[in-house]
Order: structure tokens, then C-alpha cells, then sequence
């Protein structure tokens, strides 16, 4: 950490010739927010506040350096533990002296989040370092992004950056390639991604083939020795397709992923989804999301179904769900909206009605409530409690 | 002798475009479409946003088109809000991406996301790329000429082609008969005709590499009470422009 600060700092106070190409840009946000969930009766909050610096040098026409910082500080509720919002049933076979390591703690980090060398040709670019790494067309859920899982309540927020090798080509107007390496332990263990992107008619479509290691975990098993549950790595290889365009007026995207697991079940992924606006300046989506390693109904859910979902090593704990929002300007600088997430397999849905405010030329603000409706047990139960976040913005 | 029937031809011609008189609409709207369609073109603008209490947003963009208007890329500077996210639009804004930097994310719009407002002003993203849509998607109809904001004008009805899905029902255009260049811009609810929902009014026309142009723009929402002025303040014509840059790969630079 320190020598990442150590970094930013000298990068920061390099001696720079007048030229512009050489100027560093410095830029970033502070992001103040409070969540607040309401459980069993009892209200708990998390504070976080966020600060984020970036920085950004052309060093050429064709040589861009960029890299980001990022400073949390968490107060209030900083220690959850997820057997809390989880029903009885599922909780009553741990051990009480292995309780404490189901908790999720929120402790003050601060790191280098990317840091990136792009380097621009006539035909391609080539981008080496920790980078933002985004695959697919889905709004909510991507099958094909190996990297990162969204957060449904806010699935536009942006994602850490990753280790990474990428070249992104371009073959003529309509057609282009991306090549992605992100290096682990062994060549073996490491991400390796190949994707061709072209254009038919008004649909954008690409073709992917990855392969990576997958490390589930049994959340059943503690090893003692890592003082971590039991980790299970596996060779995960993806292929798929996704396309976005447009269909009777209606903007449409799909996208797919099957992955061919090397110990576990086989499964595969499919997002469908449309969205359209109307004249009156509404704006509707609705997004279908199939993942065959989700179960069929609540009563199949176990607990490492609910860890995995936590912990991000699944996207969603049921096999079908449905994802709908609205929103509407109600001034140039306030849009109003609700999303819905909807488990097919359970009958259980997440009521998020949101507010964002442009509040001034560089400060925004999100508001959002999230009512859980659904049985015990169920993807959005009501015992998972309910609860909202407030969160503003502010740009430097 | 025939060298005299070709000039009193051509003074008989000249006489007609310098008058006007024999302009039909279609004749009018195309050389309105031929100054505002450059080869190449890129300019760096401001854009204001105010709302019906006085609160004002600016962005500072920088924008690049070629072929005449088909091919269309914005990449707003300012403010750190919004800085370096970009919309490229092709095919006359019929394909639409949006490049988010955060995120690092390209999203494919459909065709109605052209009614959505440009970061919530009152130019929507058909009123910024929309190149030949005065040709290929109305009708043109000459009126009766009348001065506005000072000029001669030819008054021009475009009334929606009945092929077409732009936005607006109809508009009335009032064109400087001297350079072509449409001062004042009504344009009509999509669904009702006789229901006026926003103006544009031109001003400061500069000749800038031989092309009249206007510098500023104010739109008005009538429907809102609001208003956004847009500041072009540099403009440059028929600069040689790589098809690279209309691309997913330059979004994101």
C-alpha cells in the first residue's frame, strides 16, 4: 500500500516539460454514502466514505498512462454477518465457534485500483496493467465477464480494475478482435480470452472464447490451516456469443455463455433483454437472466447456494429471474425510477424505487429503497430485511 | 450569338437564385443541408443547460463529423462529471453508442434512445446527428417569405415523410435568404401537429472556410420552460478525418 501511495506521489511530482502531451491530468471524486437495512426488528447502518484520485498522462500521440487510487474509510455496522439475514433451517447445523467466520467485514482499505500503459497503433491497442475489464451486452447480468459480477441494486457502478494483458483490434469498419491475458499463478491458472466482434445490419455481435480458473469454495468446510473455507479450484472454459441491436423499434440485446467445468456440473448462462423509450420521454427495460447453477425453487437453496451469492462466486442464486426498471425525468436534473428483481424459480421480487439528483455542474446524488418481498428462505425474502442506501458524488 | 443566349441564361439563373423567386422548398431545404452537412467538420462547443428557476449546467465538448454529417462523434471535456464519456453516431444517428469511462463500458443504443435528452438539455440526440434527416425524412413546402430576427427569410414547412420515425411531426423553418442559414427552428409534437414543443434560434453567423455558420444556439422547451444555449467556439471545415476515429476503439481514447 505504501508503495503504491509512494507511486502516486512521485508520478504526481515528476518534473513535466510545458507540452501538453507531458501535463498530468489529476481528477477524481469524494463519495459520502450511508446504507441502512432494517432485520429481525433491528436497524443497522454502514457509513462509507470514498475517496477516489485519478490520474491520467498522455505521454504521446500514441501513449497514454493512467492509473486510479482509491481511499474507504467504513463506520457504524462494520461487522455482517451473513447467517443473520439466512433462515434457521439453514443456519442451525454450523457450529457455534464457526459463526464468526461467516461474517463480511468492512475495514478501512485504500489501493492502487488500476494502473495502465495504453499504447495506441494504426490497427490495434494494447493495453498492459490493472484495468477495467467489461464484457457483454446485459445490463444487469453478463454470462460472458469472467471478471466481474454487478451488484442488481446498482448495476452501473463500476467494477475494480484487474491484472491484465489486452490488445483490441480493429479489422476494417464493421469488424474487430480483442485478445486478453490476466496473469495468476501458472499459465495454467491464468485468464485467457479471445473475442471477434463485427456488424450485421443493426446488430452488433461478438464471439467469445475464455477459459480461466474458477475457485469456489465450500462454505460447509473451514480449513484451519488458511483460515478459510475449503477452497475448490477448478478449469473453467467459456464460449459464447451476445448481440445488441434492434428489433420492431424496440432496442433488444442477448448474450450467452456456456462453461465447461472440469470437475463440477457443466452450466450455461442467457441474458435476453429490450429496452425503449417513450415519446413522452419514459424509459422502460426489462431484462431476462437463465443460469443453470442456480436452483429451482427456495426449498433447494443450501448455504453455500447463499455464500456463493455473497461472495460473488455466483451471480444469482435462482436458475430464472427478471429484472425491470423505469424511469422518467421529472427535471432536466432529477430522474425518478424503480427497478424490480424478480426470482421466477421462487416467487420472490426486490422493490427498488431510486432518485438521482444532479444537485450542482459536479455533484450527484443517488437515493434508493429496497423492499424484499418474498417467503422465508426465498431469493428476496422478507426476513433478508429491507433497507436503502444514500449516496452522493462529488467531482474534482 | 450563342455566346450571348448563354450569359442572358445564366443572368436569367442567377437572377432566379438571388431572388429566390423560383426556389422551390425542396431547392431551399437542400442548400440548408449542403452548409450544415460539411465534407469533414469538428468544432469545440459549449452547452448550457437553464432551468425554468435559473439553474445552469455547462459542458464543454468537442465533436467531429464526416461524410457530410453520417458519421458523428461527441466527446464531452468538461465538467469531471462527465468527462470523456462519448457518443459515436453512424448512418445518419440511426446506430448510436455511448461510451461511459467510468465503467469503461460501450452501450449500444436503440433508435429511440435519439429522443432521450443529450445530458438532460433540450437538444435531444436526433437534433445533434441526424445529418440528411431535413432531406431524407420530410417533406419540404415553401410558405410565405417573412423577416425574422432582422432577416429575409424563405419560411419553410418540413412535414414528416410517411416512411420516416423522426421525432417531429413537422417543422417551420425560417431561412436567411443571403447564406441559407436557418434561423429559427419550430419543431412540432410527434404525435400532434399543431402542438409547437421547441425553437431554435440561431445567431452570431460567422463565413468560416466559405460556409455561413452560426456560432450560437439557444433550443426552448415550451413544454418545460427551459432552455439550452450552445456556444460553437471553434469550428474548423474540411479537415481530413480518419474513418478510425468513428469507432468503438476511438470511443473509448
Amino acid at each position: 500500500m505504501k508503495r503504491a501511495i509512494g507511486l502516486m506521489l512521485a508520478l504526481l511530482s515528476c518534473p513535466h516539460s510545458a507540452g501538453a502531451q507531458d501535463e498530468v491530468e489529476l481528477f477524481g471524486y469524494f463519495e459520502p454514502s450511508v446504507m441502512g437495512v432494517r432485520i429481525q426488528g433491528s436497524t443497522r447502518q454502514l457509513y462509507t466514505n470514498k475517496l477516489r484520485v485519478d490520474l491520467k498522462s498522455a505521454l504521446s500521440d500514441n501513449i497514454t498512462f493512467a492509473a486510479n487510487f482509491d481511499y474507504i474509510t467504513y463506520h457504524g455496522t462494520t461487522e455482517w454477518n451473513i447467517l443473520d439475514f439466512l433462515s434457521s433451517d439453514l443456519t442451525s447445523n454450523v457450529p457455534q465457534y464457526l459463526r464468526t467466520v461467516y461474517t463480511l467485514p468492512f475495514a478501512d482499505r485504500s489501493f492502487l485500483d488500476n494502473a495502465y500503459l495504453k499504447l495506441a497503433f494504426d490497427r490495434f491497442d494494447l493495453t498492459v496493467g490493472k484495468q477495467q475489464i467489461s464484457l457483454g451486452t446485459g445490463y444487469v447480468w453478463n454470462p460472458l465477464d469472467l471478471f466481474n459480477i454487478k451488484d442488481p441494486l446498482d448495476p452501473t457502478y463500476e467494477q475494480p480494475g484487474h491484472n491484465a494483458v489486452r490488445l483490441d483490434g480493429s479489422l476494417g469498419s464493421r469488424y474487430g478482435y480483442s485478445v486478453l491475458f490476466s496473469a495468476d499463478d501458472s499459465w495454467k491458472n491464468s485468464a485467457k480470452m479471445l473475442r471477434f466482434k463485427g456488424r450485421i445490419s443493426r446488430f452488433d455481435y461478438s464471439l467469445v472464447a475464455a477459459e480461466t480458473v474458477w475457485r469456489f469454495h465450500d462454505y460447509t468446510r473451514f480449513d484451519p490451516s488458511w483460515l478459510d473455507f475449503v477452497e475448490l479450484p477448478e478449469q473453467r472454459r467459456l464460449v459464447g456469443a451476445s448481440t445488441a441491436g434492434e428489433l420492431f423499434g424496440l432496442g433488444t440485446w442477448v448474450e450467452y455463455g456456456y462453461n465447461k467445468m472440469e470437475t463440477s456440473k457443466d452450466y450455461y448462462e442467457l441474458v435476453a433483454g429490450a429496452d425503449y423509450t417513450f415519446d413522452f420521454l419514459t424509459y422502460f427495460m426489462v431484462e431476462y437472466y437463465r443460469n443453470t447453477l442456480g436452483k429451482t425453487g427456495r426449498d433447494l437453496y443450501d448455504l453455500n447456494d447463499w455464500m456463493r451469492q455473497y461472495t460473488a462466486e455466483q451471480k444469482a442464486i435462482s436458475r430464472d429471474q427478471l429484472y425491470m426498471y423505469i424511469s422518467h425525468p421529472l427535471t432536466d436534473f432529477i430522474d425518478l425510477g424503480t427497478s424490480c428483481i424478480l426470482s421466477l424459480s421462487d416467487n420472490s421480487l426486490a422493490l427498488v424505487p431510486m432518485l438521482n439528483y444532479s444537485f450542482a455542474q459536479n455533484m450527484d446524488i443517488l437515493a434508493y429503497l429496497n423492499f424484499n418481498i418474498g417467503a422465508e428462505g426465498s431469493a428476496y425474502a422478507e426476513t433478508t430485511g429491507s433497507g436503502g442506501l444514500l449516496r452522493a458524488r462529488v467531482y474534482f | 450569338m450563342r455566346t450571348l443566349a448563354c450569359t442572358g441564361l445564366l443572368l436569367s439563373l442567377l437572377y432566379s437564385i438571388v431572388s429566390g423567386e423560383e426556389l422551390s422548398g425542396e431547392a431551399i431545404i437542400q442548400k440548408v443541408n449542403d452548409n450544415l452537412n460539411v465534407e469533414t467538420a469538428w468544432s469545440k462547443s459549449t452547452m448550457t443547460i437553464v432551468t425554468s428557476s435559473g439553474k445552469k449546467r455547462t459542458f464543454l465538448s468537442e465533436s467531429w463529423s464526416k461524410d457530410r454529417g453520417e458519421k458523428n462523434l461527441v466527446r464531452y471535456l468538461e465538467p469531471r462529471r462527465v468527462k470523456d464519456q462519448a457518443i459515436l453516431m453512424l448512418n445518419n444517428a440511426d446506430d448510436i453508442w455511448a461510451f461511459f469511462p467510468r465503467t469503461q463500458r460501450v452501450r449500444k443504443l436503440a433508435t429511440h434512445a435519439k429522443k432521450q435528452k443529450m445530458q438532460g438539455s433540450d437538444f435531444s440526440y436526433e437534433d445533434m446527428g441526424s445529418g440528411d434527416a431535413f432531406i431524407n425524412d420530410y417533406i419540404a413546402r415553401r410558405l410565405d417569405d417573412e423577416e425574422k430576427e432582422g432577416f429575409d427569410c424563405y419560411k419553410l414547412e418540413l412535414t414528416r415523410a410517411p416512411d420516416s420515425d423522426v421525432s417531429y411531426s413537422r417543422m417551420i423553418l425560417w431561412v436567411i435568404k443571403e447564406n441559407y442559414v436557418p434561423v429559427v427552428i419550430d419543431y412540432y409534437e410527434e404525435d400532434d401537429p399543431s402542438r409547437l414543443l421547441k425553437r431554435l434560434v440561431s445567431s452570431d453567423i460567422r463565413v468560416i472556410g466559405n460556409i455561413p455558420t452560426a456560432m450560437k444556439f439557444v433550443m426552448h422547451n415550451m413544454n418545460d420552460n427551459t432552455q439550452t444555449e450552445m456556444e460553437l467556439l471553434e469550428v474548423k471545415y474540411n479537415i481530413p478525418l480518419d474513418d478510425e476515429l468513428f469507432s468503438e476503439r476511438s470511443l473509448k481514447k
